[in-house]
């Protein structure tokens, strides 16, 4: 009965979506109040008969109920409850199953907090909504199903992929799909204000905490994900420029410069026509990640779906709301009045700038990632576009970029002075340049250019507090002002500061572990030592471990520093029985703000086992850059003033921070 | 300065950042990409020595050899083979038998020198290229599972009748 | 059928669907003034900027001039005029038609396309703890191999299981579980002959070294063994070393007790290969064919029998100028019991072939055949 209140829920569900995709959009059309006020109640059943489909199947996971064929290909009923759970999206069809649960969520909140947005707005944002709810629920129904049966059921399952046996499963695909699925909300906001033909400052206002909501959610999914990459392929690479990567770096940076441009349209009613665009290409890219991730048109670690059904229905989604985006923004943009004026050097000038440069580094991504398919479709030849690629013309975007980035929050609003701003800078800059060249003198392996993207790192990292210190008055006022001006700051500035420090935090993790990591890779043999750094490491035993769905063979390394010891590290391979596939269990240790990684390969008969160990240098840094940057988002989330903007505030409550 | 003035300011830096994006993307497509080849076409040296290339086949059956963390193996489409030569850690769904890709370049004896060797990602998957190749080259089998489900399915049939 | 409390469920669900929309139409709604959402984000902006200016954050030139920019705004927002009415009756009239109508009917269109309403749900855990009453197969295999791990030692448990694993199509299941009995129980001629059997079937039909291997081992301890026998003798036949395959197959066929089941299709098999006689040869069973027929049961295999001598029965009704098929059909029913329909194909084949003196003397060898026995 769960099984089939499941599939009915889901069908409801697309009805809905209907509904709410037609009769708001006609109320917005004939300004009939009554017809567009469906939208509010109908977003809740939708989101409530999404959730019970969701509900549904993880039911039919945990009871391992194999008369389901999902369950059955993606469970085994011995494997631990949080993987029953994780299962459920661990898989195509539960997948897009949860990507649809968290359009139905956003759809859902916005009903709930749009209290302060005009109704025609609201009514056709929600109906936008409601057309990709349509769509993805008509793939799920009719390409993807996850509610099927099978007569008569088997007694066990073909278990989940081992690599997705972690609990990377439980937190990155939900982050990364709230980021992902939470940009359309700002392209329902640029469709919405395209078809009113009416946008404006307080447009931005009301578009922006949801962006910034979706790019906390991305930049933590992405985060994640790295880390999981890290820990669980074994290779120790934190970043591969696969495909899939880049699917959701292309919307992270597009989401990037689009809330940078929303700030300069809220604040100076200019830039709408680029925000607009902004708004529909973020939206675009995240489809088109999902387009690349689920029609497995691209050759990638991630590629489990390899359906050409379900990459033509993707495809066609994807042109109709992209095309739709693009034409309908052909059409009105011209009706869009321009707004106020700045000087190049300004606030607003460094936001373009700013914006420049991401949708320069988006489209290189683009050119890189889709580039072996065009070739390929053309001429037939089969190329690789690998990490040299991405590293020069990334890098070669992000590094201006990343430079530039203290003077921006210094400049002043329409006309700015920059002397002033790069005197203020000086203070970070000679820091910033003496760490240059410590690390150049104390160095004398990796890259030339290493020390010097220190060295800007740390020129972000500073020009962030400078940028804090400068509004609380140091040094012009005295310091019990400043402690005063400090507190009344809005969290939004603070927000910035701390998501930029971020970035130079992360610069300082990448270029360490890129530049200066040791590597040994060895065969050993019980009780041999290998010294890596100032660390000794002993393999003191081999032993076989059994957990519930696999068997494990694991090294356990002894680790010495200076002759004291520092604990073990245990590194495995783990044999999954269901499938008979294998999978390797790096042992990671943590000094500080470094790693030292040890991942085993195969036991030769006479005892002999390869082991490859790394020490790597500040490489935490690289995720808690991301966490602070993310952070930072959120602490600008919860600023008063992005909460404000209803019609009776005297009457709204303080509402949670993601939602408004 | 004046509203065009102003304007052609930013339509200047516009270009100048696009311009440096289109030279790194060029440069870039130029140097760093990696063209992907078969056993055959490198038998048939159509590769030469010193490029940077993708080589992708099966492992050949009983070819594999280690010594300590050296490893050498034979990859082959049905017609050519190629022998590589990789020191680390083989990936975990390395077989013999199975679809492998291996980055490296060709030495001038003819030994193929990897230093990224990758495996097909699970049972599903191998990597397309490898597929594409190997199906025009007839050596194409459907995986495993597939290939064993008919004969079960009428006897699993009759059994519930 | 839909059983009632999943279309009690149904019903709800479809009921607050519909008031989803109906519920909205019903109310009275308040049209607000277009503008007043506007007006309040622009009141909030002059509020901040008063509070950035008093705390000395923002110099008074600046505040004063994103002041001015801000008014100018809200003038904008207060001169659009509301063109928001409450709604005309007509349209909220469809709107609710469309609910009741649509939503039911769509929904229920779509499920009875796309779902399974006769199957309830059916929780592992649940299927386990149901008293074995032989309809859950699978289950059925699961205790036993639950028992098997808890007990591995047990090699009749391995024996149980094993032909059902073949029954599964779970081939390497089965030829591992016929290795188990082996090396727990001992090797016997059966057990060696139906691992040999496993193995022919998860090779899809072909008989493999390793199948021959436990063919001949069961030959070493049962010269008779007619299964083996058989197969080594397909061996032959699939290695192209005809000749040898036609000597074990016709030494079968001679030492052969008359009411063996497998007579006939040893028999067709020999006819299969033996050479061409006047006619064109019969198109005997494939070695898939065998392959599947030895997998299956006693009563499996005489109803894939029964259907091969159908088949042959109507191709000869549609060509009748086959001697050798005649007769093979005529010891095929022999063999299946009926010797009405065995008289009666020789007589179709004499009414076929009157005047062919050749034919006439097989054919009243044949009829010897079977009136003898």
């Amino acid at each position: 009965m769960i099984a089939e209140i499941g599939q009915y829920a889901l069908i409801l569900a697309l009805v809905l979506a209907l509904v709410q995709t037609v009769l708001p959009a006609w109320g917005a059309r004939t300004g009939d109040a009554t017809l567009m006020s469906v939208a509010t109640p109908v977003a809740y059943i939708l989101f409530l008969f999404v959730g019970s489909a969701f509900a549904a199947l993880v039911a039919l996971y945990l009871t391992s109920d194999f008369s389901v064929v999902n369950v059955v290909d993606n469970s085994h009923s011995r494997m631990p409850t949080i993987y029953k759970i994780t299962s459920t999206w661990g898989n195509h069809e539960g997948s897009m199953l949860l990507w649809v649960l968290v359009l139905a969520l956003f759809g859902a909140l916005v009903a709930l907090f749009g209290g302060n947005l005009p109704e025609r707005l609201k009514a056709n944002v929600l109906a936008v909504q409601g057309s990709i709810a349509v769509a993805f629920l008509l793939f799920i129904l009719f390409t993807s199903n996850p509610f099927l049966r099978i007569v008569p059921p088997p007694a066990e399952g073909a278990d989940l992929n081992p690599v997705l046996q972690d609990p990377g499963l439980a937190i990155h695909p939900p982050l990364l799909y709230l980021g992902y699925v939470g940009l359309s909300i700002s392209f329902a906001f640029a469709m919405a204000a395209l078809m009113e033909g009416r946008i404006d400052a307080a447009w931005a206002r009301w578009v922006r905490p949801w962006t910034l909501a979706a790019w906390v959610f991305l930049t933590l999914g992405i985060a994640m994900g790295s880390y999981w990459a890290y820990y669980e392929l074994g290779w120790g690479g934190w970043w591969f420029w696969d495909p899939v990567e880049n699917a959701s770096l292309m919307p992270w940076l597009s989401a990037t410069a689009l809330l940078h441009s929303a700030v300069v349209m809220e604040k100076r009613d200019a830039l709408k026509v680029w925000t607009v665009l902004l708004a529909i290409l973020s939206f675009s890219l995240s489809l088109i990640g999902t387009f690349l991730v689920r029609s497995g048109v691209l050759t990638s670690v991630h590629a489990f779906a390899t359906d050409p059904a379900r990459g033509v229905f993707i495809l066609v989604i994807l042109s109709v709301f992209v095309g739709g985006g693009l034409a309908l923004f052909a059409l009105r943009a011209g009706e869009l009045k321009q707004g106020g004026l700045f000087a190049p050097v300004s606030r607003e000038g460094a936001l373009v700038l700013n914006n420049l440069f991401l949708t320069a580094a988006t489209a290189a991504v683009f050119v890189g990632t889709l580039y072996p398919l065009a070739l390929e479709a053309v001429t037939g030849d089969k190329i690789t576009v690998g990490p040299p690629f991405f590293n020069l013309t990334f890098g070669g975007l992000m590094l201006p970029l990343v430079f530039a980035m203290p003077f921006g929050p210094l400049l002043a609003w329409k006309r700015g002075d920059l002397p002033g701003v790069a005197q203020r800078l000086m203070v970070a800059a000679g820091i910033a340049v003496v760490a240059a060249v410590v690390t150049a003198a104390a160095e004398d392996r990796g890259p030339v250019l290493a020390p010097v993207v220190l060295g800007i790192a740390v020129f972000v990292m500073l020009g962030a507090l400078t940028d804090l210190a400068e509004r609380a008055g140091v040094g012009r006022v005295s310091a019990r002002v400043n402690l005063r001006r400090i507190v009344g700051l809005p969290r939004s500035a603070f927000g910035t500061a701390l998501a930029h420090f971020g970035i130079g935090v992360c610069l300082i993790g990448i270029v360490c572990e890129s530049s200066w990591s040791l590597e040994k890779i060895a065969a050993m043999r019980v009780g041999e030592t290998i010294t890596i750094g100032a660390h000794d490491l002993t393999l003191t035993r081999m032993e076989n471990r059994t957990g519930p769905n696999f068997h494990a063979r694991v090294a356990v390394f002894g680790i010495r520093e200076g002759g004291v010891s520092q604990g073990e590290v245990v590194s495995g391979k783990r044999l999954f029985t269901a499938r008979q596939m294998a999978t390797t269990e790096s042992g990671i240790r943590t000094f500080g703000f470094s790693q030292l990684y040890v991942a085993i390969g195969d036991e030769t008969p006479d005892g002999q086992v390869s082991v490859r160990m790394t020490w790597k240098p500040l490489v935490t840094l690289i995720w808690l850059g991301t966490v602070v940057m993310a952070m930072g988002g959120l602490l600008s989330l919860a600023d008063r003033r992005l909460r404000v903007g209803a019609p009776k505030p005297a009457r709204r409550r303080v509402s949670p921070v993601p939602a408004e | 300065m004046t509203r065009k003035g102003r304007r052609l300011v930013l339509i200047a830096v516009a270009l100048g950042v696009l311009g440096l994006a289109a030279g790194l993307v060029l440069t870039a497509l130029n140097d760093t990409i990696v063209f992907f080849r078969t056993p055959t076409e490198v038998a048939e040296r159509q590769v030469a020595v010193g490029q940077r290339l993708r080589l992708g086949g099966l492992v050949e059956t009983g070819s594999l050899a280690k010594q300590g963390t050296s490893v050498r193996f034979v990859v082959t489409d049905g017609n050519g083979h190629v022998t590589v030569a990789y020191t680390g850690i083989l990936p975990d769904l390395f077989r013999e038998g199975q679809g492998v890709v291996a980055e490296g370049m060709l030495k001038p004896d003819g030994v193929f020198a990897a230093d990224t060797v990758l495996a097909k990602h699970d049972e599903r998957y191998m990597p397309r290229e490898v597929a594409d190749t190997l199906k025009k080259t007839g050596h194409w089998m459907e995986d495993a599972q597939n290939a064993k489900s008919p004969p079960a399915a009428p006897a699993a049939g009759a059994l519930t009748q | 059928m839909l059983s009632a409390s999943l279309f009690a469920a149904f019903a709800f669900m479809t009921a607050l669907a519909v008031m989803a929309v109906l519920w909205p139409l019903s109310r009275q709604k308040v049209a607000r003034a277009s503008g007043e959402a506007d007006l309040a984000v622009y009141r909030d902006q002059i509020a901040e900027l008063s509070r950035d200016a008093a705390a000395g954050r923002l110099p008074p030139e600046q505040a004063a001039a994103a002041r001015v920019e801000v008014a100018r705004r809200m003038l904008a927002a207060e001169g659009a005029a509301s063109d928001v009415s409450l709604g005309s009756g007509r349209r909220r009239r469809i709107a609710a038609a469309v609910a009741l109508v649509f939503i039911p009917l769509l929904g229920a269109g779509l499920y009875l396309r796309l779902g399974s309403p006769a199957l309830p749900d059916m929780p592992l855990a649940s299927r386990l703890a149901a008293p074995p009453d032989g309809t859950d197969v699978a289950i059925l295999v699961r205790r036993v191999e639950d028992h098997l791990a808890a007990n591995p030692g047990d090699g009749r448990g391995y024996e149980l299981l094993a032909p059902v694993y073949l029954k599964l199509g779970r081939t390497d299941d089965a030829v591992r579980a016929y290795g188990q009995v082996i090396a727990l129980l001992g090797a016997t001629a059966e057990r060696q002959a139906a691992l040999g059997e496993a193995l022919v079937v998860r090779n899809e039909g072909v008989v493999g070294t390793d199948a021959a291997r436990a063919f001949q081992s069961a030959l070493d301890l049962d010269p008779t063994m007619a299964k083996a026998r058989y197969f080594l003798g397909l061996a032959a036949e699939q290695d192209g070393r005809r000749q040898d395959a036609a000597t074990l197959w016709g030494q079968m066929v001679k030492e052969a007790p008359p009411n063996a089941p497998w007579l006939p299709m040893v028999r067709a098999a020999l006819a299969r290969i033996t050479p061409p006689g006047v006619s064109s040869p019969a198109p005997g069973p494939s070695a898939q064919d065998m392959a599947d027929a030895a997998a299956l049961t006693q009563q499996q295999r005489g109803a894939m029998i029964q259907g091969m001598v159908d088949r042959l029965q109507d191709r000869l009704n549609a060509d009748p100028k086959d001697l050798d098929g005649w007769l093979r059909l005529a010891r095929a029913w022999h063999v299946l019991g009926d010797d009405g329909k065995a008289r009666a194909a020789l007589q179709s084949a004499r009414t076929t072939f009157a005047g062919d003196a050749e034919a006439a003397v097989r054919i009243d060898a044949a009829a010897n055949e079977i009136g003898g026995r």
